[in-house]
C-alpha cells in the first residue's frame, strides 16, 4: 500500500535532515579545519612574499633552539610509535567441513529419538517441535558415535572425533597459509566440554611435531564465545612477542555431551549443537600485511556472572537419574538481552561515528534531565559496520539481535543461513559465517565487520575486524559445494 | 521368529546406526509407487552375501558404510519412509531417514555356520534382518543392512528389501552398485541412475470380470499397517545345491530321445519339484492346485538403471493332472503357456487405489529364476562372494522355489560354477515328505546337501 503524499514527503525530509546531520557531525574537523585554511591562504595573499620573509628573519631562531625542538619533535614521534600496539593481522581461517558419512537429516533425528527414548513420547514430542522451529537445515552433521541407537559416547570415541576436526582444519589452514608447523609460536585451543589429559592442545602439538619453546594454552568450560576471548589471549600475547604467528583452534566437541535422559531443559542442546571447528593464523608480523585478509580492531569482553540469574542460566548439571546434561533456563534471552546491552555500551564509543554517539549522549542526558520516559536512542550500528556475524546460536538469538540492533534480514543472513547449514557449532560457527560473506564476494577492502558471541557465564564478547584486501570467492571451504543454493527460505515450522 | 537361547546368542555385539544419502534429497520430494510394487507390499526380499577371511581381510568397514552412503545418493528413495495419501495409497516420501544398519559379531566360522543342520531354516535369520514394515509405517526403514563378523575373519552381509522397492533384481543391482562405490571411493563420478519416476496412475474404467483376474495374485485379509502376512501353517525353509553333472543327468532324463534338443534348466528343475510336490500336497481337483505362478527377469528393460518392479510374472495352469504329466511336457508348458499377468495385476490393485492387501509369493507355487540376478556381482576388495544366499520373506502357504546360481561365472566347478542353488519355503508339516520325494529324483543328497 503506497504510503500516503504527506506521510512520504515528509519521510524522505527526514531522511535528508538525517543525512546532513550525519555529514555535518562526522566530518566536523574538516568543515572547521578548511574555512580556518582558506583564511589564512588569504592573509598569506595578500601579505605578499617581502612581509612573509620579513616575519620569517624577526622570529630569531638559534641553532639551539632548532635543535631542541627537532629533538623533541623525533623524540615525541619515537615515543608514538613504541607506544602504538602492533597491527594483528588474521591471516587466513580454515573451517572444518564435516564429511557427507555423519550428516544427520531431520527424519533421521526423529526416528533415532524415537528408538532411544522410547518410554518417553513427551520427550519425543517435545524434541520434534523443537526441531521444526530449530531454523537447522538437513545437512548438518553430528560424530560418528551419536549415530548409533543407542549412541556409545567413549572416550576413545570422543578423541577420533576431536583429531578428525582439529586436523582437518590445521591440514586446510597449513595448505592454504603454506604455513610450517615449526613455525607456530602461539597455540590456543578453545573446547568448552571436552578437556582430557593430555589437553587438546598437547595432542596438536604431538600431531604436527610442533616446537618445544611454543607458548600453548587450553581453554575450557569457557561456552560458545571462548573463540573471542582466544582470539583476545592471542592479542594480548602478541603484544608482548614481537614478530609471531599465533594459531587459534576453536572447537566444540559433541560426543562425551550428548544428554542421554530425558529432561526437557537439558534436551534442547541436542537438537541444536553440531560438529564444527575453525583454525585460524594470528600474526604481528609486518610481512604479513599485503596477504592477511583482515586486522583486528578491537575487542570487547562483558561478563554478567557477578550476576546470580545470569551465571544459572545456562548450568551444566545432573538430573535426577543422574545423566548430566547442560540446562537451559527459560530466560536466557532476557539475561542474552542484557548482556548486550553491556557490551554495545562499552564498543559503542569504540566504533560509532561521531554524529551516532553525539545522538546517544543527547538522548542519555534528556532521559536522566528531562523526561525519563523519552524512548532510550539505539545508536544505528549499520553505519559502523558493514558486515555483521551473530553467534548462530539458536533461531531466537538471532532473532533477538536482529530486533535490537534494528539490522536487516541481509544483515543476519550469515548467521542464520549457517545456523541452517552447519547448525550451532558453538565457538566456531562465527567463522563459518566469515567464510558465508566471503563466500558470497560480498567481503571488500575497508569493510568492519563485527563478531558477537555469547556464552554461559553470561558473557558477551565482540571483536571487530577490519577487511585488508578484497576477498575472491574461495573455491574450497565449507560453502564451495551449496553456497550456490543459499539463502534459502527458512520456515517458520518445518513440516516433518 | 521365537530363537532357542543358543542360537540368538551365536550372533551379538548388535550395533544399530543408520546410513543415508551422502546428498540432500530436498524438500517435499515423493516417489510414487506403481500398482506392481503395491502389489508385493507385503514381501521383504533377503538377501546374505558370505565372503571369506581373503575378500575380508583388510576390508575398512567404515569405507563400506561411506560407499553405501555414495550408492544411497542415487537411489534415494529407498531412504525414505512409507506414507498413505487421502484415499489409503501408500507412497514414499524422500526425506531422507535411511536404511537401518546392523553390525554384528558371531563366534562361529562361516563352514561352522553352513554346515548347521538348520542354518537356512533359522541361522540365516539372524544374519539378516527379519524387521517388516509396521506397525507404524512412517517409521519403518524399507531396507536394513547387516554385516556380521565372524571367527574366522570373513564376514557376510545380509540385505532386507522391501519388495515395494524392487524385485531381487533391484536389490542386487544395488548391492553390486555399493561394491562399485566401494572400488571408486575417492574418485568423485556420480553414477547416473536412470530414475525411473511414475506420477499419476489411472484406475481402470471398466471393471474386469471375475474370471479374468490374475490367478498370481492373491487377497488376504487387511494387515493394516503392520506389512506381513501371517500364515495358517508354519512354514520351513531348505536348500540343496545341483552340480552341473546333476544338471546334465535331469536334461538328459528330461529330453529323452531328443538329446539334441536345448532344455532349459530353469524349466526343468521347476518340471520336477513341480511333480515332486504335486506327489506330496493332496488334491489336485481344482485349477488353482494346478496352477503355478513364475517369477523370471524381464530381457527388455536395461539391467542398470532401472529401479522398481518390473520382473515377469506369470501363471500356468496344467489341464490334467501334474503327476500324470512328463516332465518334457510339464517343460514345454512352462516355457510356452505361462501368462504375463502383470497387466491384470495391475490393474486389480489399482482398482481401490493401492489399499487392498495382496500376496503373490505363495498365493500359488511359485518358481522364481534368480539365475539372471548377477547376485554375484557384489564385490567387496576385488573378491566376489563365496556364497550368496537369496530368498523372500513373507511367502504364502503355497510355497516357493528359488533357483539361484551356485557361485560365481568362471569360478570352476568345485565352487559350484555351471551348478545351482535352490531354496524351497514349504509347509513344515510336508517338508520331510518332500526331500524324500526329491531324494528319489537324485536331488538334495551327496555333498551339497545343506538342509
Amino acid at each position: 500500500m503506497p504510503p500516503s503524499s504527506p506521510n512520504f514527503s515528509s519521510s524522505v525530509k527526514l531522511k535528508y535532515v538525517k543525512l546532513g546531520y550525519q555529514y555535518l557531525v562526522n566530518h566536523i574537523l574538516t568543515l572547521t579545519l578548511i574555512p580556518i585554511m582558506a583564511g589564512v591562504l588569504i592573509e598569506v595573499l595578500r601579505m605578499g612574499p617581502e612581509e612573509i620573509l620579513n616575519l620569517w628573519k624577526s622570529l630569531n631562531f638559534d641553532l639551539v633552539q632548532i635543535l631542541c625542538c627537532s629533538f623533541l619533535i623525533v623524540f615525541v614521534t619515537t615515543v608514538y610509535f613504541m607506544s602504538k600496539p602492533r597491527t594483528i593481522f588474521l591471516v587466513d581461517y580454515a573451517c572444518f567441513k564435516p564429511p557427507m558419512t555423519c550428516r544427520v537429516p531431520f527424519a533421521t533425528f526423529m526416528e533415532h529419538s524415537r528408538l532411544i527414548l522410547k518410554d518417553k513420547p513427551k520427550s519425543v514430542e517435545f524434541q520434534m517441535r523443537i526441531l521444526e522451529r530449530s531454523g537447522l537445515g538437513e545437512e548438518t552433521c553430528l560424530p560418528p558415535a551419536i549415530h548409533y541407537i543407542p549412541p556409545t559416547p567413549t572416550m576413545e570415541a570422543a578423541r577420533g572425533e576431536a583429531e578428525l576436526v582439529i586436523f582437518s582444519a590445521m591440514n586446510s589452514l597449513f595448505e592454504k597459509t603454506g604455513l610450517k608447523p615449526k613455525d607456530i609460536d602461539i597455540l590456543i585451543v578453545n573446547c568448552s566440554l571436552f578437556s582430557p589429559t593430555p589437553s587438546l592442545s598437547a595432542m596438536v602439538i604431538n600431531k604436527y611435531k610442533l616446537r618445544s619453546n611454543i607458548k600453548s594454552f587450553n581453554l575450557s568450560g569457557m561456552g560458545c564465545s571462548a573463540g573471542l576471548i582466544s582470539v583476545d589471549l592471542a592479542r594480548d600475547l602478541l603484544q608482548v612477542h614481537p614478530n609471531s604467528n599465533a594459531v587459534i583452534v576453536s572447537t566444540e566437541i559433541i560426543t562425551p555431551n550428548y544428554y542421554q535422559g530425558n529432561e526437557r531443559a537439558m534436551l534442547l542442546p541436542n537438537c541444536l549443537f553440531r560438529m564444527g571447528g575453525a583454525a585460524i593464523l594470528l600474526s604481528n608480523r609486518t610481512s604479513e600485511r599485503r596477504r592477511a585478509k583482515y586486522r583486528l580492531v578491537h575487542v570487547v569482553r562483558t561478563h554478567k556472572g557477578a550476576d546470580d540469574k545470569a551465571y544459572r542460566c545456562v548450568f551444566e548439571e545432573e538430573d535426577k537419574e543422574g545423566n548430566v546434561g547442560i540446562s537451559l533456563q527459560k530466560d536466557l534471552m532476557a539475561i542474552a538481552g542484557e548482556a548486550l546491552k553491556s557490551n554495545i555500551t562499552t564498543i559503542g564509543p569504540l566504533v560509532l561515528p561521531a554524529s551516532e554517539q553525539l545522538l546517544f549522549l543527547l538522548t542519555l542526558i534528556g532521559r536522566k534531565i528531562f523526561n525519563p520516559k523519552w524512548k532510550p536512542y539505539i545508536p544505528d550500528f549499520k553505519q559502523a559496520f558493514e558486515h555483521f556475524c551473530i553467534h548462530a546460536g539458536g533461531r531466537a538469538v538471532i532473532d533477538e539481535l536482529q530486533k535490537n540492533l534494528q539490522l536487516s534480514a541481509e544483515h543476519v543472513e550469515a548467521s542464520r543461513m549457517t545456523l541452517h547449514r552447519f547448525g550451532n557449532t558453538s565457538s566456531s560457527s562465527l567463522w563459518y559465517e566469515m567464510s558465508y560473506i566471503e563466500s558470497k564476494g560480498r567481503m571488500r577492502r575497508g569493510d568492519r565487520v563485527w563478531q558477537i558471541a555469547f556464552g554461559s557465564g553470561f558473557k558477551c564478547n565482540s571483536a571487530v575486524w577490519k577487511c585488508n584486501r578484497t576477498i575472491k570467492t574461495p573455491s574450497d571451504g565449507p560453502w564451495a559445494d551449496c553456497i550456490d543454493r543459499y539463502p534459502v527460505y527458512i520456515p517458520e515450522v518445518v513440516k516433518l | 521368529m521365537v530363537f532357542t537361547k543358543e542360537l540368538e546368542d551365536l550372533v551379538y555385539g548388535i550395533k544399530l546406526s543408520s546410513v543415508g544419502p551422502g546428498r540432500v534429497t530436498g524438500s517435499d520430494v515423493v516417489h510414487d509407487l506403481s500398482g506392481m510394487d503395491i502389489a508385493m507390499k507385503l514381501h521383504y526380499v533377503k538377501v546374505v552375501y558370505f565372503f571369506s577371511s581373503q575378500a575380508a581381510q583388510g576390508l575398512n568397514l567404515t569405507r563400506f558404510k561411506e560407499a553405501t552412503f555414495d550408492c544411497f545418493c542415487d537411489f534415494y528413495y529407498t531412504c525414505g519412509r512409507l506414507r498413505r495419501s487421502e484415499s489409503g495409497r501408500p507412497y514414499i516420501k524422500c526425506n531422507d531417514c535411511g536404511a537401518r544398519y546392523i553390525e554384528a559379531c558371531c563366534d562361529m566360522t562361516i563352514d561352522e555356520c553352513l554346515q548347521m543342520k538348520d542354518f537356512y531354516s533359522d541361522l540365516q535369520k539372524l544374519l539378516v534382518s527379519q524387521q517388516v514394515i509396521g506397525p507404524e509405517l512412517t517409521f519403518s526403514p524399507p531396507v536394513l543392512i547387516q554385516v556380521t563378523r565372524f571367527k574366522c575373519g570373513g564376514l557376510s552381509v545380509g540385505l532386507s528389501w522391501a519388495h515395494i522397492l524392487g524385485d531381487a533384481f533391484t536389490a542386487a543391482n544395488f548391492m553390486n552398485r555399493c561394491g562399485q562405490a566401494m572400488a571408486r571411493l575417492g574418485s568423485n563420478t556420480p553414477a547416473n541412475l536412470q530414475y525411473k519416476s511414475n506420477t499419476q496412475h489411472e484406475r481402470s474404467k471398466n471393471p474386469l470380470p471375475l474370471h479374468d483376474e490374475p490367478l498370481s495374485l492373491k487377497w488376504v485379509d487387511p494387515v493394516g499397517d503392520h506389512w506381513i502376512v501371517s500364515n495358517n501353517c508354519r512354514m520351513d525353509t531348505f536348500s540343496f545345491h545341483i552340480t552341473a553333472s546333476q544338471l546334465a543327468t535331469l536334461h538328459s532324463e528330461i529330453s529323452g530321445r531328443n538329446r539334441s534338443d536345448q532344455v532349459p534348466i530353469f524349466e526343468s528343475i521347476c518340471a520336477i519339484i513341480w511333480k515332486c510336490i504335486a506327489k506330496v500336497k493332496l488334491g489336485e481337483e481344482t485349477a488353482q492346485a494346478r496352477t503355478v505362478t513364475i517369477c523370471k527377469k524381464d530381457p527388455r528393460k536395461p539391467s542398470k538403471g532401472v529401479v522398481t518392479n518390473t520382473q515377469i510374472i506369470s501363471a500356468v495352469t496344467l489341464d490334467l493332472s501334474v503327476m500324470e504329466t512328463d516332465p518334457q511336457r510339464l517343460v514345454t508348458l512352462l516355457v510356452n503357456e505361462a501368462v504375463d499377468e502383470r497387466m491384470k495385476m495391475e490393474e486389480v490393485v489399482e482398482r481401490d487405489d493401492g489399499v487392498s492387501d495382496f500376496i503373490m509369493y505363495g498365493a500359488n507355487l511359485t518358481f522364481v529364476d534368480l539365475e539372471e540376478a548377477d547376485l554375484y556381482g557384489f564385490e567387496l576388495n576385488g573378491y566376489k562372494p563365496d556364497l550368496v544366499y537369496c530368498t523372500v520373506h513373507g511367502v504364502g502357504d503355497e510355497g516357493a522355489v528359488f533357483v539361484l546360481p551356485a557361485g560365481p561365472k568362471g569360478s570352476g566347478q568345485a565352487n559350484g560354477d555351471g551348478g545351482r542353488m535352490v531354496t524351497i519355503i514349504f509347509p513344515e508339516s510336508l517338508v520331510p515328505e518332500l526331500k524324500a520325494e526329491l531324494a528319489k529324483k537324485g536331488l538334495g543328497q551327496g555333498d551339497h546337501d545343506l538342509t
